[in-house]
């Protein structure tokens, strides 16, 4: 019985002492940018809900598809209903780990690999990010670029022009430790 | 001066053409929904709003996205976004992890001052759905 419970308060500290290496942030910002000869597209999402684990390196981020503000209500309006349909796919999410995860009070830069999935669709990305981590602080910054067809998401051929092939997206997550 | 009938028709095709742009560029420079003058489709309580999305997530989205929700509770926080607008977290007032997170527009600023932690405030604004907390946008502060 005694074996148990010691055995029961270890396993309770070590879940506790992970638990202290778990930061998150509800108010991440992800933007992101297009750029055509027509016109620029600019849409900034600031409701980011984003968790890093710096024990295992694990990154997990949700964000709501109608939380992007755009300039123009006409853009956001195509966007969620034309285009990513989030209706039917209300949120994206990106699950993965920090590459290396040792050692990372020493690092600057790290590498993110995992899924990505955008209107339904998920895909492998890899994506370089700025780290920088403070006591009860872990900020993520960093610019990667998405292809439109990877994620099956159509374009009608007479804004082919306005919209490009590529997004620019932009991401800057200020996590804090969960308490 | 009597016209001819390609002058006439010429006139016609220039009234529609000046029509058709007119139509297009204010489609295209289209407002946002001005929450703040506009009536809430829904009004609820933070607690309630929660239960309903806990319970059932496709089907509260169902009834709320796009939405303007006018939620009555109690302020648990008051923070600044990265580009320095308020953003209100209203609790849950049974025990839930969840929270209705409200970003108010920037037109909302200058009542950062009398919002406090406590303080039982009435917000209004577009949802946007549910991720751990429900979230509202283009938010205003009804009463306060």
């Amino acid at each position: 019985m005694k074996y148990i419970l010691s055995v029961l308060v270890c396993f309770l500290l070590i879940n506790n002492l992970k638990a202290q290496e778990r930061y998150l942030t509800k108010q991440g910002t992800i933007s992101f940018f297009s750029h055509s000869p027509v016109e620029d597209i600019e849409a900034i999402n600031n409701q980011v809900l984003s968790i890093v684990d710096l024990e295992t390196g694990d990154v997990a981020i949700s964000i709501l598809m109608k939380s992007f503000m755009f300039e123009k209500s006409l853009m956001q309006e195509h966007f969620n209903e034309n285009y990513v349909e989030s209706d039917k796919f209300p949120k994206a999410k990106f699950k993965g780990k920090i590459l290396d995860a040792e050692n990372l009070e020493n690092k600057s830069k790290v590498s993110i690999e995992g899924d990505l999935t955008i209107h339904g669709i998920t895909k492998k990305v890899k994506v370089e990010a700025a780290i920088e981590i403070d006591k009860d602080s872990v900020v993520l910054k960093g610019v990667f670029t998405v292809l439109v067809a990877d994620y099956e998401i159509k374009i009608p051929s007479v804004v082919k022009n306005n919209i490009a092939k590529t997004i620019e997206i932009t991401f800057s997550l200020n996590h804090k430790k969960i308490k | 001066m009597k016209l001819t009938k390609r002058k006439k028709i010429g006139f016609a095709l220039l009234v529609v053409g000046v029509l058709i742009i007119a139509l297009a560029l204010s489609q295209y420079y289209k407002p946002h929904i001005d929450v703040y003058n506009a009536n809430p489709d829904i009004i609820t309580n933070a607690t309630d709003l929660l239960y309903e999305y806990e319970n059932d997530e496709e089907l509260a989205n169902k009834k709320f996205l796009d939405k303007i929700i006018q939620v009555n509770g109690q302020i648990s926080k008051v923070e600044a976004s990265e580009n320095n607008d308020i953003i209100l977290t209203i609790k849950n007032q049974k025990d839930g992890f969840g929270t209705v997170i409200c970003n108010l527009s920037t037109k909302e600023n200058k009542k950062l001052i009398n919002l406090k932690e406590g303080q039982i405030v009435s917000v209004k604004g577009i949802c946007t759905g549910y991720l751990m907390d429900v979230i509202l946008v283009r938010c205003n502060v009804v009463n306060n």
